[in-house]
């Protein structure tokens, strides 16, 4: 049996971790330091491969589950089983956004669900087919209303001191954004690729977001 | 056990009569809102914030490289704090018992700070007003009208129902509303930027080389005043209104802008049309007219 040189290890040994062990490579492993190392090293990158290789490919079931609650439950998406029982509490979601104030989150999902509109519906100022604008359009704006009108009653609902006369003044200018958002609507329904028309509504609709954020702001002040 | 009676000479009652009144008003004027002045040595470029939910808020620039503040309160009910954390000044109005209605949590402040101090004021109603100071400021407000003179920095203000106005302001000009009118007078300010829905707005001032001026509303008048040695390029759009125009522009030679084609527009240049000037409304009117 001829011996081994580290050399000729190196070349067999894809083979040996492989599970090859012939009687020379044994005998050089025995007696080579650096080769042993290196053997080693190998193998334990290898078994936590394998530990790698045995955890699921994709997330687990209670991360859809609860992705598909939380957009069910802003109307993105509409529940397929609608008499399945309630879902279960999305406690991580919760936990995720329980440190940062509601007034904050509403702001930042309003401008959002804004900035989502004006990305869905095509770059400002470019030209837009008609079918492709109205397609956008109404994919996109008629959630983008629905949502602000949603979010208006749930504030107008926590406003604490509906009676005073900060409270009197935003609702005052939340009936003038709306009556705009109507005008703007009925443009754009009536010339769909008005583009003027279209800035006019994405304007109105970020102005109410705005609103509505003071307004639970002070929902939750009390002010 | 014996009893005494004691009766008051006539100058006892003369005494009397000119003592208690005195002692009874002392204890009114006691009992009445406190005002307060405090100072605060600050470095340069200090902030000042102030968070007040009414009532009337005046700053003025000074030489003094400190902050002082005088407070009124509109009652007993109503604390003012007033404390600095570095160079920041931090002063705000709050309930100091929980009866206090939002309505009657006022205070009103006269402050002095560095001219080159930066300012972050909230102040749901009454005013505000700030003169000379060259620093950045936010002002935020729902009725509050913000009145601005000889400012400069980068401004950004947000009213609700508020009005603006800006007179000798420099630097740059962010101003929005709802229902809030602007009038912004004299501005040497190379990037202006204002909206409102239902308020009008009007822009008296330089067109400086470069610069940007873009005003926007729904419905109401959008003014801009001219004199024949400015030079901007014009783009003046009424969705639902009128345009009127005295400036005469030099039209372009291939029409660019998309909106062309809806409502009353009109496109244009102005001498070298060195300044960028947007005006758009959704029913209002648009006046360009010269300037007296």
């Amino acid at each position: 049996m001829a011996s081994m040189t580290c050399r000729d290890f190196h070349h067999e040994l894809d083979k040996w971790m492989d599970g090859e062990r012939p009687a020379n490579a044994q005998s050089h492993l025995k007696s080579c330091v650096h080769c042993g190392a290196l053997v080693a090293d190998l193998s334990a990158i290898q078994s936590e491969a394998e530990t790698w290789d045995s955890l699921p490919s994709e997330p687990p079931e209670r991360i859809w589950t609860a992705l598909r609650t939380q957009l069910e439950s802003e109307g993105l998406i509409e529940d397929p089983h609608p008499e399945t029982p309630e879902p279960r509490s999305i406690g991580w979601w919760n936990d995720l956004f329980a440190k940062f104030p509601r007034p904050v989150l509403a702001g930042a999902y309003l401008a959002a669900l804004v900035a989502f509109a004006f990305a869905m519906s095509g770059t400002r100022g470019n030209h837009v087919k008609d079918v492709k604008w109205l397609d956008g359009s109404t994919i996109v704006s008629s959630p983008l209303s629905a949502q602000l009108d949603s979010a208006e009653v749930a504030t107008v609902a926590s406003m604490r001191q509906p009676n005073s006369a900060v409270a009197a003044s935003l609702h005052q200018n939340l009936a003038i954004v709306d009556n705009y958002i109507a005008l703007c609507e009925k443009s754009v329904r009536e010339e769909p690729e008005n583009e003027a028309a279209r800035d006019f509504l994405y304007d109105a609709y970020q102005q109410k977001a705005d609103l509505l954020t003071q307004m639970s702001e002070r929902g939750e002040t009390g002010q | 056990m014996s009893t005494t009676q004691t009766t008051l000479t006539p100058w006892q009652w003369k005494t009397a009569t000119l003592i208690v009144p005195g002692l009874l008003i002392c204890s009114a004027v006691s009992a009445g809102p406190k005002r307060q002045e405090q100072h605060f040595k600050v470095d340069a470029h200090p902030v000042i914030t102030i968070h007040n939910p009414n009532g009337m808020i005046t700053v003025k620039a000074w030489t003094k490289a400190e902050v002082m503040v005088i407070s009124t309160p509109a009652s007993d009910q109503v604390d003012v704090d007033a404390e600095q954390m570095g160079n920041r000044v931090d002063i705000s109005t709050h309930a100091a018992s929980q009866d206090v209605s939002s309505d009657d949590m006022r205070a009103d402040y006269q402050i002095n700070v560095p001219e080159d101090a930066e300012l972050q004021i909230h102040d749901d109603s009454g005013e505000v007003n700030v003169s000379n100071v060259l620093g950045d400021m936010n002002v935020e407000t729902i009725g509050a009208g913000v009145d601005l003179q000889d400012t400069a920095g980068y401004l950004t203000i947000k009213t609700v129902g508020g009005s603006f106005q800006c007179i000798r302001c420099a630097g740059q000009v962010e101003v929005s509303s709802i229902s809030g009118s602007f009038k912004l007078v004299d501005l040497r300010s190379y990037h202006v930027h204002a909206q409102t829905s239902t308020g009008n707005i009007l822009f008296d001032g330089q067109f400086l080389p470069n610069g940007t001026y873009r005003l926007k509303n729904y419905s109401g008048a959008i003014e801009v005043r001219f004199s024949p040695g400015d030079s901007f390029d014009l783009s003046a759009m009424s969705l639902r209104g009128t345009v009127n125009n005295q400036a005469a522009l030099t039209p372009k030679a291939h029409p660019q802008h998309f909106y062309s084609k809806f409502g009353n527009s009109l496109f244009g240049t102005f001498n070298a049309g060195r300044a960028k000037v947007e005006l758009s409304s959704f029913d209002g009117t648009i006046n360009i007219l010269k300037r007296d």
